[in-house]
Order: C-alpha cells, then sequence, then structure tokens
C-alpha cells in the first residue's frame, strides 16, 4: 500500500518554519537518563539514531538545562557546559545520515527542582514549594532573570554549535516558565507577576533572546501546558491567549502542548492505559483554532490510525508519539509500508520507561529489550541451531522470536490452547486488557519470524528428546503458591484462580495483597465491578504500593473509591477458619506495627502473593546432551520485563 | 581516660601483626562516591581526611564480590576497584591508618534493576523492603559467591590494602544463610547456618594469608526471635568463627529491621552495648570486638573501652561530621558534632545523593569543596594588625557558622540575634522524643564561635540604617535572618487556635487550649512527626494530616519512615492521610480527599501548621543585595543554612566556591596515585 493509502493525513509534508517534515510522526522530547557528568552519551545517540532509522518525521531531543541551579535529576544534561557540544555533534550527525531534523529542547525546571545535586538555592519566581520537592525556593531577582535569559541563549549557542535544525522551549510541565506563566506559582508584584502579559512577559523575553541567537534559519518552537490541573493553575483559555502572543512575536515556528504539571499531576502527562487515548486533545484543538502556526497534539497515541484520525479531524498539524516509538522505533517506517499490522503496539504499561525514570534509572521497555541498548551490538549468529522453547508466555514467546530472528529453526511447545501466558491472564481485567498487547505483538512476531508454535503440548523430557534439539529453553513460568496461613479451605484462592474461571468469589471478599502491583488491586476491582463487597488488606504501609511507580495510583484510588472497595494497611494474616466448612470465612489478621489481633468475616479470600517457579523440568533437563536453558518466572517469578529481558538475552547467545 | 589520663581511644591496637594507630574504626558505608562502580577519586579524599584526622581502621565502601549483586547503582564492584584501593591504602597509610577493604554480597536485599538478572538467595523469600523474589541459589551460583569473595581478597591485597572485611551484617547475602526466615534450604547450608560463610571465611584466608587482617561484620541480632537470628544463636557463631578472624564488629538488624542497623537518634546512642559486651565475653579474646550502633560521643566510646564492653569503637558518622575526631578528642578540643539526623549521610537512595553531614556539608565534597577548618596542630591564626571586621545578623545554624568561619580566619567578628537565645530554628526544633540532640549542632557552633572571639549579642536588633553605617566604617555585613511564618493555606474562625509549629514548640503542649490537636504536615517530614510525637508524649489527642499516602513521607531518606509510623500508632496519634485541609471552623478541620474530593470532618481545638515558611527578607529587601545566607534567602533546612553560612564567610575571604562538581568528564585517579 502506498504511503498515501491507509495514513493519507500522516505522511504529508509539514513546514515549520525553516524546517519542512516529511511526515507527521514526532518523537518528542522524554528523559532518558542516558547522560552521565551532564554530557550526552553514545546511548543517546544510538537511542535517536534508530527512531531516525525508523521513519520518525522529527525529533526533539530530551531536555537540556540552561543554569546551574537547574539540577532536578541527577542525569540531567547540563546544556550550560560547553563539553555537551561534542555530544550533540554525535546526536545530529547520526539522526542527519536518516535524513530526519532534530531539534533540541532547553529548559530550566526552575522550582520543580531541589538543591540536593546542586547544593545551590532552587530558583523561581515566587517562594511557592514545589508539591513534589517540598523545597521553598528563593524568588528570583531582577539580575537573576537577566542571568537566566542569558544561560537560554548560551545553551541555545551550544545547540547550533552542534548541529541541531531547531530549538524548543520547554514552558509547560517542568519549568521555570511554567512557574511564571501559573498564577499558581507566581506571586509576583513587579513586571513579571500579576496580568497574564506580566507573567509571559520572561516567555517572550526568551523567544528574543534565542530567536536572535539562533538565526532566521532554524526552527524554533515554544511547548505550552493547556491546562495544569492543579488549582489556580493555567487552564486552556490561558494557555490560548499564551500561543497568541507567541504566534504575535512573529519569531516562533510551531506551538507544542502538553497537559498537566510534571512534579503534581504526572499521571495525566504519562499516561497510563487507565487513561483514554487522546484524552487531552481538547487542547491543541483549541490552540489550532486561534493561532496559524502548526500545533503539536500529544497523549497517548499507540497507533498509526489513531494518529492520522487526529489530523483528519485537524485536531492538530502534528502528533507526538513517545512511548509508540520507544517499544518500535520502526513505528512510522512500518505504517508507511503498509506493515502496521507488525508495530510492536506500546501497552501504556508504564513500568519500565516511566517507572524507570522516576527511579533515576536509564530509560527502558517491558517489551522492547533493545530500547536503550542501541549502542550495544549484538553479537553476531553463531552455528544455526535447532532451539525448542517449552511455554509460551512473554519470555518464551521472546526467546523464540530472537532465537527465529537470528536463524536458528524455533519450535516453541505451549501446554495451554492459547500463548500468551500471565500476559494474558492480566489482561482478563477490563482495565488492564491493553497489557495483552506485550503478547499479542510477540505471538504476530513469532508467526512472522516462522517460530513452529505447537499449543495444548505438555512438554517432558522425553518429548524434548524426541526434538533432538540443539538448544532448549524452559520457559515454564510458576504457578500459585498456597500460603502458609491458608489451610485448605476451597474459598481462599489465589488471584489466578479467580481471573482464570476456577473460582467464582461472591459476596464479601477480602483481597491479600503481598506484591504490592496490579495483581490485587485489578481482581479486586474485578470483583467489585460483579457486584462483591472487597477489601484489600496488605502488609504494606499502602495497597498496591507500585502503583505509584507506574502512574497508576491516583485512578485506582479514585476507581477503588466509586466501588467502595476498603483499603487496610499494615495487617499480616494469621490464619482462617471455617467450622464445618459451611458459613463465613474468619480471616485471622495482625495489624504488626502495635501487635494486636484482628479479624475479618467474609465469604472468599482471594490471595495476591507470591508465586513458586515452575522449574522441574529445567532440572529434569539438566544432564541432557544439548544446552538448556531457563527465563522468567521459571527462574524467580518477577514481572513480565524479566521474562523479555531474559529471553532475549539467552536466545542472543545461543 | 586511662590512668595516666591518655585518652584510650587514642591508644594504638595490632591486628594480624598490622599496627592501627587508634582505636576508632571508621565503618563501610554507602557513599555514591564512585565512578560508575569504580571506588573514585572523591573516595580517596574522603578516606584520607578521615585517616590524617585520626582513625585507627577505615573499611572502604562495601564492594560487591561478583556481578551478580548490584544493589545500588553506585555500588563499587571488586574487580572495578583494584586502582581505587590501590590509592586509598597508599594515602591512609601515609598518615598510619589500617585499611580494610569492605567486600559483600546483598543478596536478596540488592537490586535487579541494575544487573537485570535475578537476585540471588538462600531460598524463594522476598526482601521485606521491595517485595522481590530472588531466586534459590544452586550449587554452581553458591559456589560462585565464595570464589568471588576469594578472589576480592586477592585483588584488595595485591591493591595494597591490609586487609578485608567480610559483610553479614543487616543488608548481606551471608546473614540471609544464617536466618531461619530467609534459609529454608534443606540442603548442607540449611543445616548448617553457618556453612557458606565459613567456606567464604577459608576461600579469604586462602587468599590474603595469615599476615592480613581479615575482619567480620556480624548481624548478631535481627530483632525477629520468632525465626531469625538471636543473640543466643549469634552466641554460636562467634565462638565458631572467633579463632578465624583478627577483627569482629558486632551489629544488628534483619530483613525486617534493616534500618536498626545504623537509625537516626530515636533509638539512643550505643544501643548495641550489651549485645557487643555478650558477644566480646564469647570471643574471649580470640579476636577484637569493635562496638558499633549510633556511638557519636567520644565519652561513650571511651566508657565502652574502658569497661571491657569493646576493643574498637565504630565512630563513623561522628567522623563524618568531624573528619578529625580522634585528633580533637586526643587534644581535649570540642568535637564538631554528629547530631544523628541521618539526614545527609545515609544515601540508599534512588537519586544517588552524595554523602555529606549536615554538620559538616564538605563531607562527601573533599574534592571540591575547600578546607574550612585548620588542622589541630596548625597554631592559632596569626592575627593582622587590622582585623577585618564582619557583621552577622542572626545566629541561627547559618549565622553562627558564617561568623565561626570568618574568625578561623582571623576576622574580627560581631553576631546580632533579634531574640533572646541563640540557635534559630535548629534549636526551637531541638524539642521532643529523638529530637534533642539537634540543639548540639548550633551549641557546638556557638561555644567555637565564643572561643575565637566572637561577639554574639542577643535581644539585638539590626536596622537598614546601621547596615549603613557598617559598610561606611568597613564591616562586612552577611544577613541570616532566617524564616518568618507563612499565612495558612485554609481559612479558620475562632473557634479553632491555629500557630505555626515554631510558635506552638516555644510553648508547652499544656498550654495548648483543651480538644484534640492537628498538627497540619504538608512537608512529609520530620517536623510535624516530632510535633505530633511531642504532644502525644504529654497526654493530648493529636491527630495528624497529610495529603500523603503515608505519614512522614520524606522520613525514607533517614530510614525513619516506618518507625515514625508506628512510634504515631502506639501513640495514638490519628493519621488522617492523603487530606487535603480545607479549613478550621467550629471546632473541626474540613478535610478533602486528595483524589476523590470526598470531605470529612476531624474535631479540633488547634491547629499546628507545619508548613513551609517563608523567608524573612525585611533587612534584604531594605538593603537589596547584602550577602545572605540559609533560610533568608529560602527557608530549607540546618544543611544549606550551614553550607550557605560558610560560603558568604569564604567569599568574603576571598576563597573562590565550585559548584556543580559532577559536571563534565570524569575525574581521573591518576593525580592521586602514588
Amino acid at each position: 500500500m502506498s504511503s498515501a493509502g491507509a495514513y493519507r493525513h500522516l505522511f504529508t509534508p509539514l513546514r515549520l518554519g525553516p524546517v519542512t517534515v516529511t511526515n507527521r510522526v514526532l518523537f518528542s522530547a522524554h528523559l532518558t537518563n542516558y547522560a552521565t557528568h551532564g554530557v550526552p552519551t553514545e546511548q543517546h545517540a544510538a537511542y535517536y539514531e534508530a527512531r531516525a532509522i525508523g521513519g520518525a518525521g522529527l525529533i526533539i531531543t530530551e531536555e537540556h538545562s540552561t543554569h546551574p541551579t537547574d539540577w532536578p535529576y541527577e542525569k540531567l544534561i547540563h546544556g550550560f557546559h560547553p563539553e555537551v557540544v561534542e555530544g550533540y555533534r554525535r546526536i545530529t550527525e547520526r539522526v542527519h545520515a536518516h535524513g530526519v531534523p532534530i531539534f533540541a529542547q532547553i529548559n530550566h525546571n526552575g522550582g520543580q527542582a531541589s538543591s540536593m545535586y546542586s547544593r545551590l538555592p532552587v530558583w523561581a519566581p515566587s517562594p511557592v514549594p514545589d508539591p513534589l520537592f517540598r523545597e521553598v525556593p528563593k524568588a528570583v531577582e531582577e539580575h537573576e532573570i537577566r542571568e537566566i535569559i542569558d544561560g537560554y541563549a548560551l545553551v541555545s549557542a551550544h545547540c547550533m554549535a552542534g548541529g541541531f535544525d531547531g530549538i524548543e522551549l520547554q514552558c509547560s510541565h517542568s519549568s521555570i516558565v511554567r512557574g511564571f506563566l501559573s498564577p499558581a506559582t507566581n506571586h509576583r508584584t513587579d513586571a513579571y507577576g500579576g496580568s497574564l502579559a506580566n507573567r509571559a512577559r520572561l516567555l517572550l523575553e526568551l523567544v528574543d533572546a534565542v530567536r536572535s541567537t539562533i538565526g532566521a534559519d532554524k526552527a524554533l518552537g515554544v511547548r505550552i501546558c493547556g491546562d495544569e490541573l492543579i488549582e489556580g493553575g493555567t487552564t486552556i483559555d490561558d494557555a490560548v491567549a499564551i500561543a497568541r502572543m507567541v504566534e504575535a512575536t512573529g519569531q516562533v515556528d510551531y506551538i507544542n502542548t502538553s497537559i498537566g504539571v510534571a512534579t503534581a499531576t504526572l499521571y495525566m502527562i504519562e499516561a497510563s492505559m487507565q487513561i483514554p487515548p487522546g484524552y487531552a486533545m481538547f487542547i491543541p484543538s483549541a490552540i489550532r483554532a486561534a493561532v496559524d502556526l502548526p500545533v503539536v497534539g500529544v497523549g497517548r497515541f499507540k497507533d498509526p490510525l489513531q494518529a492520522d484520525r487526529a489530523l483528519a479531524d485537524g485536531l492538530c498539524d502534528m502528533v507526538g508519539v513517545v512511548r509508540g516509538q520507544i517499544a518500535d522505533p520502526d513505528f512510522a517506517a512500518k505504517a508507511r509500508s503498509g506493515h502496521a499490522s507488525d508495530i510492536r503496539t506500546c501497552l501504556s504499561c508504564n513500568q519500565e520507561c516511566v517507572g524507570r525514570m522516576g527511579l533515576n534509572r536509564w530509560l527502558g521497555c517491558i517489551e522492547n529489550p533493545r530500547t536503550g541498548k542501541e549502542s550495544v551490538p549484538l553479537p553476531a549468529p553463531r552455528r544455526h541451531k535447532k532451539v525448542v522453547v517449552v511455554g509460551g508466555g512473554p519470555g518464551g514467546l521472546q526467546a523464540a522470536v530472537t532465537a527465529a530472528e537470528r536463524g536458528h529453526q524455533v519450535v516453541l511447545l505451549e501446554r495451554h490452547v492459547r500463548l500468551g501466558g500471565q500476559a494474558h491472564v492480566a489482561a482478563i481485567v477490563p482495565s488492564r486488557a491493553e497489557f495483552f498487547d506485550i503478547a499479542r505483538n510477540l505471538i504476530a512476531a513469532a508467526k512472522r519470524e516462522g517460530v513452529e508454535i505447537r499449543t495444548g503440548v505438555d512438554a517432558t523430557a522425553a518429548t524434548i528428546r524426541g526434538e533432538a534439539p540443539d538448544a532448549v529453553v524452559v520457559a515454564t513460568g510458576a504457578r500459585p503458591l498456597r500460603p502458609w496461613w491458608a489451610g485448605d479451605d476451597g474459598r481462599v484462592v489465589d488471584v489466578r484462580d479467580v481471573l482464570e474461571g476456577r473460582a467464582h468469589p461472591e459476596g464479601r471478599v477480602v483481597v491479600v495483597d503481598e506484591l504490592g502491583f496490579h495483581q490485587a488491586t485489578s481482581v479486586a476491582e474485578l470483583l467489585a465491578d460483579r457486584g462483591c463487597v472487597v477489601e484489600i488488606v496488605t502488609n504494606g504501609m499502602v495497597v498496591g504500593q507500585d502503583l505509584g511507580v507506574t502512574l497508576d495510583m491516583e485512578t485506582w484510588n479514585v476507581k477503588a473509591h466509586d466501588r467502595g472497595i476498603v483499603q487496610s494497611t499494615d495487617l499480616v494474616p494469621m490464619g482462617v477458619s471455617r467450622p464445618g466448612d459451611e458459613g463465613p470465612i474468619t480471616l485471622s489478621l495482625q495489624h504488626h506495627p502495635t501487635g494486636t489481633d484482628e479479624e475479618r468475616i467474609c465469604d472468599w479470600v482471594v490471595c495476591a502473593v507470591h508465586q513458586q517457579a515452575e522449574d522441574s523440568l529445567f532440572h529434569e533437563l539438566r544432564n541432557e546432551p544439548f544446552e538448556v536453558h531457563r527465563v522468567g518466572d521459571c527462574v524467580s517469578p518477577r514481572r513480565a520485563h524479566a521474562a523479555v529481558i531474559e529471553g532475549q538475552r539467552v536466545a542472543v547467545n545461543l | 581516660m586511662t590512668v595516666d589520663g591518655g585518652v584510650r581511644l587514642a591508644d594504638p591496637i595490632t591486628l594480624a601483626g598490622v599496627e592501627a594507630p587508634s582505636r576508632a574504626v571508621f565503618g563501610p558505608h554507602e557513599t555514591n562516591l564512585a565512578d560508575d562502580r569504580a571506588i573514585g577519586r572523591r573516595h580517596v579524599a574522603y578516606y584520607q581526611a578521615r585517616a590524617a584526622g585520626g582513625a585507627g581502621v577505615i573499611i572502604t565502601e562495601t564492594a560487591s564480590v561478583h556481578p551478580s549483586d548490584w544493589p545500588y547503582e553506585r555500588a563499587p564492584l571488586a574487580t572495578e576497584c583494584s586502582q581505587g584501593w590501590q590509592a586509598v591504602a597508599s594515602t591512609c597509610h601515609a598518615v598510619g591508618a589500617v585499611v580494610l577493604a569492605g567486600l559483600g554480597h546483598a543478596g536478596g536485599q540488592g537490586s535487579s534493576a541494575y544487573s537485570q538478572s535475578a537476585l540471588w538467595a538462600p531460598s524463594p523469600v522476598a526482601d521485606a523492603a521491595s517485595r522481590e523474589l530472588p531466586m534459590a541459589m544452586g550449587a554452581d551460583e553458591i559456589n560462585t559467591v565464595v570464589a568471588g569473595f576469594g578472589e576480592a581478597a586477592r585483588l584488595a591485597v595485591a591493591a595494597g590494602m591490609d586487609g578485608v572485611e567480610v559483610d553479614a551484617g543487616a543488608l548481606s547475602l551471608l546473614r540471609q544463610f544464617h536466618s531461619g526466615i530467609t534459609n529454608q534450604r534443606d540442603d548442607a547450608y540449611g543445616h548448617d547456618k553457618l556453612l557458606l560463610t565459613t567456606q567464604v571465611l577459608y576461600a579469604v584466608r586462602s587468599a590474603i594469608g595469615p599476615d592480613k587482617v581479615l575482619a567480620l561484620r556480624l548481624s548478631c541480632d535481627e530483632l525477629a526471635p520468632w525465626a531469625g537470628t538471636t543473640p543466643e544463636h549469634a552466641a554460636v557463631f562467634v565462638d565458631t568463627l572467633a579463632d578465624r578472624l583478627d577483627l569482629m564488629t558486632v551489629v544488628r538488624g534483619g530483613p525486617y529491621s534493616a534500618t536498626a542497623y545504623r537509625p537516626d537518634a530515636h533509638t539512643p546512642a550505643g544501643f548495641n552495648l550489651d549485645l557487643c559486651q555478650t558477644m566480646r565475653q564469647v570471643a574471649a579474646g580470640r579476636v577484637p570486638v569493635v562496638l558499633q550502633g549510633s556511638v557519636v560521643d567520644a565519652a561513650m566510646a571511651e566508657e565502652a573501652l574502658a569497661d571491657c564492653s569493646a576493643d574498637l569503637v565504630e565512630l563513623t558518622r561522628a567522623q563524618i561530621a568531624e573528619p578529625n575526631f580522634v585528633a580533637k578528642v586526643a587534644a581535649n578540643e570540642p568535637v564538631r558534632p554528629c547530631i544523628l539526623c541521618n539526614q545527609a549521610c545515609r544515601v540508599r537512595d534512588n537519586r544517588n545523593p552524595i554523602i555529606s553531614c549536615v554538620s559538616d556539608p564538605r563531607a562527601g565534597h573533599e574534592t571540591t569543596d575547600p578546607v574550612v577548618d585548620r588542622p589541630v596542630e596548625e597554631p592559632t591564626v596569626a592575627m593582622t594588625p587590622t582585623p577585618p571586621r564582619a557583621l552577622v545578623v542572626g545566629a541561627g545554624a547559618a549565622g553562627l557558622e558564617c561568623a565561626r568561619v570568618l574568625a578561623t580566619r582571623g576576622w574580627q567578628v560581631e553576631v546580632a540575634e533579634q531574640t533572646d537565645r541563640t540557635g534559630g530554628a535548629l534549636r526551637d526544633a531541638a524539642i521532643g522524643p529523638g529530637r534533642t540532640r539537634l540543639a548540639a549542632l548550633v551549641d557546638w557552633l556557638e561555644a567555637s564561635c565564643r572561643s575565637l572571639g566572637v561577639t554574639i549579642a542577643t535581644g539585638r536588633e539590626v536596622v537598614a540604617e546601621e547596615l549603613d553605617s557598617a559598610r561606611e566604617a568597613g564591616v562586612a555585613v552577611v544577613l541570616a535572618t532566617g524564616s518568618r511564618s507563612a499565612p495558612p493555606a485554609f481559612s479558620s474562625d475562632a473557634s479553632v487556635t491555629v500557630l505555626d509549629a515554631r510558635s506552638a514548640l516555644a510553648g508547652a503542649p499544656e498550654d495548648l487550649p483543651e480538644g484534640t490537636v492537628v498538627v497540619h504536615d504538608p512537608i512529609g517530614g520530620p517536623i510535624a512527626i516530632g510535633v505530633a510525637e511531642w504532644l502525644a508524649a504529654a497526654g493530648r489527642t493529636v491527630a495528624i494530616v497529610t495529603q500523603d499516602q503515608i505519614c512522614g513521607t520524606l522520613l525514607s531518606l533517614t530510614g525513619d519512615l516506618a518507625d515514625a509510623n508506628v512510634r504515631l500508632q502506639r501513640a495514638g496519634v490519628a493519621r488522617e492521610r492523603r487530606a487535603l485541609l480545607r479549613g478550621a471552623h467550629e471546632g473541626a478541620v474540613q478535610l478533602e480527599d486528595v483524589w476523590t474530593g470526598q470531605p470529612r470532618v476531624v474535631p479540633a481545638s488547634v491547629v499546628i501548621d507545619c508548613g513551609q515558611r517563608l523567608p524573612d527578607e525585611a533587612l534584604y529587601d531594605a538593603r537589596p543585595g547584602t550577602p545572605r545566607a540559609g533560610d533568608c534567602v529560602a527557608p530549607r533546612t540546618a544543611l544549606e543554612a550551614v553550607l550557605e553560612g560558610r560560603r558568604r564567610a569564604l567569599e568574603l575571604c576571598g576563597v573562590s566556591i565550585t559548584v556543580n562538581d559532577d559536571s563534565s568528564a570524569t575525574p581521573s585517579l591518576a593525580g592521586v596515585m602514588a
């Protein structure tokens, strides 16, 4: 199918001032934590290059800080240091080699920072502490505002020396410019506070300073927040007015948009699968109606059809696809060449991208084990082998796909009639359905790569021997493990028993959460929707403690409230009793901080607890004449990313 | 003091034929000073400062003995450390200290985030903190760990280290094998829980030989008597292992009590004294025993040595705060105190903070921050005929540090304090359980100032015109005027008394109107928790209101988060979580759920607002551009106050201040190699 076929809008050129992009797929700015000692690395260059090869219309790098007072996270690029230019050149040369333009985002995070790394006071318009960092900033004085502007000019000059085609000013979700624009954080009474014109003064002075540094041949964009989603913050009317002011300067070539404040409402910026796609399109559409400049829309664009539709509907002129291209660098190329169904669709699970960012780790992806490792070449495949993979969950599928891609003959045996393992199980809960994309993508890839898939096969040592393999990858997963306190009551069941349809709890249900992730909360949601009265008890201080990492905490708590789900913390189960197996269950609990005993009377108990590795086949095969490896939960039951990484690692080293 | 009046801490001791110049141990701890996973240049400067100040034994940051262990991003890896160890050994040997390489494997208490491989542990028992399920080690993994310890030890002594310390402490694989909680194996390693440790010690001794120091850090109480290692178990361990060791440090902590290893001041100092004494009796002279556990005062260390509780004393945090601890104690000089706040020195945190110290912010920054204090042996600063003069406005931590540093460098300084006492916000905060030690820092600053001849005038208000006349008279001025309370973010009526934390702490709990006291904590920090505990201890009914899901979220850094919540619950403090305080009307506070907007009401006669404060800028606004430090720039913590007070003083002395010490290229070790 030709490019003009399926996605007529996506694959048309667009002028952003002096720069013309060939398509509307933007790899917009996002943190990667790939910098070391404040400078960009080879890891950056290879990462961006992969998306350029994959056909992105435009790349905008992560932010480059403009001043030493700005150091909110460890691996920030210190754009004000001249040492960065070398790293910039490496990035731009590698991206330009594939005909793709690349802009640099420059920024000062203002009060959305702490002094921990910089050992300097944090700068902001007013002494209003940020809700995340909670440090009172220093209200900048007039001479310090000049210093900020000089910093932007300096970093713009570094970016020009580094070969960028344009500059984007992040004024949207974590920025001193946002701080000035927002009535929530700007309480000044001088020329930089009060009216919108005053609050926008810094922005307009920065536009002036940067444009005069970069000249007319380079593009300049401004990223604006359309709704901060905080009390007293910027809303869409202000954003539209700001966009008009920006356009009126005549010095800006495009407007990018965003929603939320990174340190207050991040869950709406990097929305997980709990937030509907396209949720932020009211912003670019309102701005687009007010200005003639091209406007970028963002917000959980997962597939090219959805992006094309946003353009067709006139909501925006260009579409930011970040996680979609983290998961699949070839997102645009596959869409353009009529292979959209081959795209490794992002799940919006936020586990290894957003989740790792928040923990100061390098950016990865749950289903793309090469994300962030583009700069590390894979070893060349050695002798072609016959490989038998046992288990069709994410770990086994990834091993099979990678092995087949590398030229091995691969047979995959799965005991169940369907593939996907626990990814399939997790996705049974309606609000978690997109999690199944990890399996769907892998199954499609396995078929594409010619993996011979046999389902409904209970692989034994004998069956495997019969295959005469050169190598075996055991990916047999895990099975539920009954906790010591659960006894043998048939109404004390595992989450998997419920999701896989072996148990049908009714009435009063207590979910025991010892994992702190989606297992307990999603089964609770499911059961509440089926009419159960649900309470979650956990030994932790919070139910679902890791939901904060994937930005699911807010939506979970709203859902729990709507469904009347009770959340109880600091409780350790001590036993269950149900005399004569009749009537309700008594669940004994201990409140461990105080040592007091509690009870719950309920009809069912559902356990979200650690599973047991299904490793007997692996141990049986250890003395066979072929090489045997194991990956994923049969090593130790963990989360999906571990299975994918291990599947890939083992297959690469076959 | 010894019979002859000397200081026992300064007595030498011989370990495996190597003489340590004092009994003070600088124990292994996370610093985040590594260059990737190598002991780096910043480590060298950090350890050298403590060695020069009289530390007897320095144990470097625990290095992983095998790549399967990568517990935090900057955790040293033994195979990357040879060059760094060599530099540490040569610089520390030059001033006499014994240097041991800390070696360990965190097992199931590590992290898979960096290695991206399953954690290794004796049994598949999830760590209580991370909840990550490790894989049970097979024979291959066990042999790998044993060999890893041996090889790492060989590398360490080849690099010139005097020996190694094997970690079987609160966060270690070896302890996991010792414990019935985490070791549920039914093989030889399950039946003999010391088997792996004895194999490791054998491998290490074989690698280093008899003339190098083999030390062990041993958790002797997991504080989980139902299945964990108890002091009774530990006595057997010590009896079994004593003959193989040259040094043993008695520590505590396990899977449910990792923070009990080096807690903040809510745990009394010297908490391991009895445990250490017991283990020393079991060791019966076969191995010198080190006392560990929040020992930060010289007197306590002396007493432990005098009454034979220990042969050496680990004074890690004391020597972070005061690198010249031993030298100063020996010279009978006052020592800059560790206040056991854990604010900057406990750095096992995803953000990789560089280790530092509220008392001495130069800690961890030795390669960039100028030397502030004169060495002990240096004579009193030479006084010029007309010393430069300074007026410091405000006698809080920032003002006192500024005055102290100026005076140290020969300035004639006056500190003008508006209130009737010194110490500012830090002294005001030093009230309530676990909080009184905070005042030690301002006490020391004040005493140092006075002994250096600084004039401190309390009850003396400075007006703008006086700044002008000072300047005209050639007197430098530094403002350290602190903070003022911010107007509450909620409305109230006369039925509820609203006051800020400092005003509340200035009075007594019984002075407050009768009824429930609501402590409003938008920060999630130690102050509100301290206020709540102070009130509850006085029998008041208390509720603490936070927008977070947990009270005191910022305490995760100091290690007090879980403990603080337990204390609050035991004290009967109601915890109103994920709640925004919208108003204080009609004898109650009106709260709103942060996510659902659901309103709720809690009775209240008093609200104590522990929110962020505003800078007191009155003088600055009157004379903009005047140098200023601490809370009057932006109200933050004592660390920033001390740091900025010091910086302003150094700037007046013409010393340039380097900021951003982690930019551009990695500093090379080459410059410090002997």
